[in-house]
């Protein structure tokens, strides 16, 4: 008999607020709605400031991607500034985005995503009771080393910045303090030590070994070779992931984004795919054919979040941002507005930047079996693999007493400018005008904006809604499959806030679908 | 019986709970273990599911679950109009929420600046405040007659983030039955009854007025360069982060995030003068004192300052 459920969950353990609404037919998602239930209105707190204010305000738009907000405001500052940063304070800033991202990618798959691992739902799988001696909240091994290794790698970031998150160090022209030999010395044992336990603990060989896994028959026969890859909590994740079958829900639209980031200091050993002047190429795929990435093709469509309509999608230089608290009424359900590119939604995060550097593990696991939970959170967990070369080659290059910071000459004149990276969770930009040498314009597109889309003018539907659909939920008081599908995406719903004016008191709750 | 303690976020950045995360020796797990305390529920760590945790703050609510710490990270959203409907959870606003477990909770402790004053979220118009605060006014969500079961008002532990050896820190004072100070905006004394100022490396450039007007140099950042330090309460250079350094010893400008008044309006990496002097002064400083004093000092100031040679 046909069974028909109705589902709305308040998830935990995705950084801010996020409720998601799930219709079920004999226990398989038939339709998904994604809302954003929190506002705060930071991109308004910029108006009439500073320009330089944005160097303090927006790092706190998120308490996650911190150094990533910082870097991309400063980036643009960079551009209205008209100065070139020192390649010195490249690595710098490279270094800090680099540290931001290992933290967060194993925090994130260790205490977030793996916490569903003890989920009693699992009990009947043979490995369950292991799954809570390693990843039980609070108390788990695995769970204790990553808080104790993670906050020890956090210190490179404050030897940087003076404290993490919320430091203001980048600034147009480079960093604010020019890096000592012992500061260097120190970031560098830090990431040595990290390196060393990432590689006995995490993957369970050397990374060198791991980057030699370049097609899907690799990873079988990695995972045949020593019992040390099997134990390990990446060859552990493996194992638990396809005896949950996490490989097989939450496959996405299958477009991904990338702004690029990570610029090659002039000089510098490290290099990236394709001969890019970055070691993120930017790019936008669908399915793993790469596309050039056009930064005009970004637009902004609000039919569905609560914000006055402006008809099409609209770049973020021209868009705007009035709320229009309309409760239940014409089909508006979210805070976030949908981004899209070129008129479609698109995943970004670990995953994209894989499948857009064509690197050869993922272009093969995405051709073969699709995106899915698995190889969403798979990417994340070893991309810190790809990182960490570069991180150690540019703590090797950084000059004591080198050039970290140039002046900028005019200061920040009048003007409109962006800055795009790639944060820890994809791709983020921020568009400014500055006039009269104050901020008149300040939009931001974060990567969670991309993945909690809610549906956009023609009724397509966000990356993580449509990554539900056909998702079995076994038991829906504890659907944990919605949470692994939605939780792979590395939600961070506090950066998806936009301006607020005051609006019409709302009337009715905001998770309401029309 | 385990202290009990609910993490609650309200118009969040998450940064608090991060900061946490980076506690240094002994660190969060172990803290935790040392003061026996039971974390019920904390939003980025708890893996209970939604219908656990909805019965969980239900029971707390009705008091059939004992409550000892109550730990609020974020504002407290009332916009638009006063219903809260900017900040919910299953529809209803959260504010409600974290007022009743107010009610409930032996102390109720505010991490951080917005959970204290409002901070950048009560910058905006989502009608955002802390908890009995509004910025620098008594009052806030609680109202300024509130006391929590435990007879002690909201302790503030101001912040952007806020310290994380401070939150274990006060845990630690009430799980001791240690009776805590607290300054006129709530803050306790052991950590905010000194300037962030106190224990900066660019202390000796400050009393000589060695000043600089750019970044990337050693000298002090007060004159020009917006630098709080000498202003904001708090103990950034006492503490340190991860016991590692500061902001203003790295040469970030202090941006006063533990005061009330932040984020102030006028421009963070700019100092408004008259005679070329701070308007705002060191906190308690005599204005015609400091004019005199700091005409002195600067000509008084050694060759090593004024040419930086002293690294710090």
């Amino acid at each position: 008999m046909s069974q028909s459920v109705t589902l709305n969950v308040p998830l935990n353990r995705v950084e801010g607020d996020l409720e998601v609404r799930a219709e079920l037919e004999d226990g398989v998602v038939t339709d998904a709605w994604c809302a954003g239930t929190l506002f705060r209105g930071l991109e308004n707190v910029m108006l009439g400031r500073s320009p330089m204010d944005s160097l303090v305000i927006t790092p706190r738009i998120c308490g996650l991607c911190s150094t990533a907000h910082l870097s991309a405001a400063a980036r643009a500052l960079d551009q209205l500034a008209g100065v070139e940063v020192p390649p010195d304070a490249t690595r710098v800033r490279n270094i800090a985005l680099i540290t931001e991202h290992l933290q967060s990618d194993l925090r994130h798959t260790f205490l977030m995503f793996a916490a569903d691992f003890a989920n009693p739902i699992h009990a009947d799988l043979p490995l369950h009771e292991e799954a809570v001696r390693r990843y039980a909240p609070l108390q788990g091994d695995t769970v204790r080393e990553v808080i104790r290794e993670t906050k020890r790698l956090v210190e490179v970031l404050v030897l940087l910045g003076g404290q993490w998150p919320h430091s203001a160090y980048m600034v147009p022209g480079g960093v604010a303090s020019a890096l000592k030999a012992a500061d260097l010395m120190s970031c560098r044992l830090i990431v040595e030590r990290f390196q060393k336990w990432y590689e006995r603990r995490i993957l369970g060989c050397t990374v060198d070994r791991w980057l030699a896994v370049r097609r899907l028959s690799d990873l079988e026969a990695w995972l045949d070779e020593r019992e040390e890859h099997r134990d390990s909590d990446l060859g552990f994740f493996i194992r638990f992931s396809r005896a949950a079958a996490l490989d097989s829900i939450g496959r996405g639209p299958g477009s991904y984004l990338s702004f690029g980031g990570l610029d090659l200091p002039e000089g510098t050993r490290v290099r990236g795919p394709r001969r890019e002047s970055r070691l993120v190429p930017a790019g936008y795929a669908e399915g793993v054919q790469v596309r050039a990435f056009d930064p005009t093709k970004v637009t902004e469509d609000v039919t569905c979040a609560w914000y006055h309509d402006y008809g099409a999608g609209r770049h973020p230089m021209e868009g705007e941002t009035k709320p229009y608290a309309t409760g239940d009424e014409g089909g508006k359900y979210s805070w976030i507005k949908a981004p899209r590119y070129d008129g479609r939604p698109a995943e970004t995060g670990p995953l994209a930047e894989m499948i857009i550097a064509d690197n050869p593990l993922f272009a093969d696991l995405v051709s073969r079996q699709g995106a899915s939970a698995f190889v969403r959170q798979l990417a994340r967990l070893v991309r810190p693999a790809e990182l960490l070369g570069p991180l150690t080659a540019w703590l090797h290059e950084a000059r004591d007493g080198g050039e970290y910071y140039r002046s900028p000459e005019n200061g920040i004149p009048d003007g409109e400018a962006c800055g795009l990276v790639q944060a820890t969770r994809g791709a983020l930009g921020h568009w400014l005008r500055v006039s009269g040498g104050r901020i008149a314009h300040y939009q931001v597109v974060t990567p969670t904006a991309w993945h909690t889309s809610p549906r956009d003018a023609k009724g397509v539907r966000g990356p993580v809604e449509t990554a539900l659909l056909g998702v079995p939920v076994r038991d829906p008081e504890n659907p944990v499959e919605l949470g692994y599908v939605v939780r792979s995406y590395d939600q961070c719903l506090v950066c998806s806030v936009h301006t607020l004016r005051l609006g019409r008191p709302l009337g009715r709750a905001p998770i309401g679908v029309g | 019986m385990p202290n009990s303690l609910f993490w609650i976020q309200g118009a969040a950045c998450g940064g608090d709970s991060m900061a946490m995360l980076d506690v240094s020796d002994p660190d969060l797990l172990e803290s935790l273990e040392l003061l026996d305390i039971s974390v019920l529920w904390h939003p980025s760590l708890s893996n209970g599911t939604p219908a656990e945790h909805a019965a969980l703050v239900e029971g707390l609510l009705h008091g059939e679950i004992p409550l000892e710490y109550l730990v609020v990270e974020g504002a407290a959203v009332r916009g638009p109009g006063g219903t809260g409907m900017f900040d919910t959870l299953r529809g209803v606003p959260k504010k409600n929420v974290i007022a009743g477990l107010a009610e409930r909770a032996r102390y109720v402790i505010a991490a951080g600046t917005c959970a204290s004053f409002g901070g950048v979220a009560g910058a905006g118009e989502v009608e955002a405040s802390g908890l009995q605060f509004t910025r620098g006014e008594r009052g806030g969500l609680l109202g300024a007659g509130f006391t929590a079961r435990g007879g002690t008002p909201v302790i503030n532990l101001p912040g952007c983030p806020c310290l994380p050896e401070v939150v274990v820190g006060a845990l630690t004072a009430l799980a001791a039955g240690a009776t805590l100070e607290l300054n006129a905006y709530q803050a306790p004394l052991d950590w905010y009854g000194m300037l962030v100022h106190q224990g900066c490396l660019r202390n000796e450039y400050h009393e000589y007025r060695v000043e600089e007007d750019d970044f990337g140099r050693p000298g002090c950042l007060f004159f020009h360069l917006g630098c709080r330090g000498p202003l904001a309460h708090g103990p950034c250079n006492k503490l340190l982060w991860s016991r590692r350094t500061s902001k203003t010893r790295v040469g970030v400008p202090c941006v006063g995030c533990t005061e009330p008044d932040f984020p102030r309006d006028h421009p963070f990496f700019s100092t408004r003068s008259i005679a070329e002097i701070p308007l705002e002064l060191p906190e308690g400083v005599d204005r015609a004192h400091y004019l005199a004093y700091k005409g002195m000092a600067a000509a008084a100031a050694p060759d090593r300052l004024s040419r930086r040679d002293t690294r710090i």
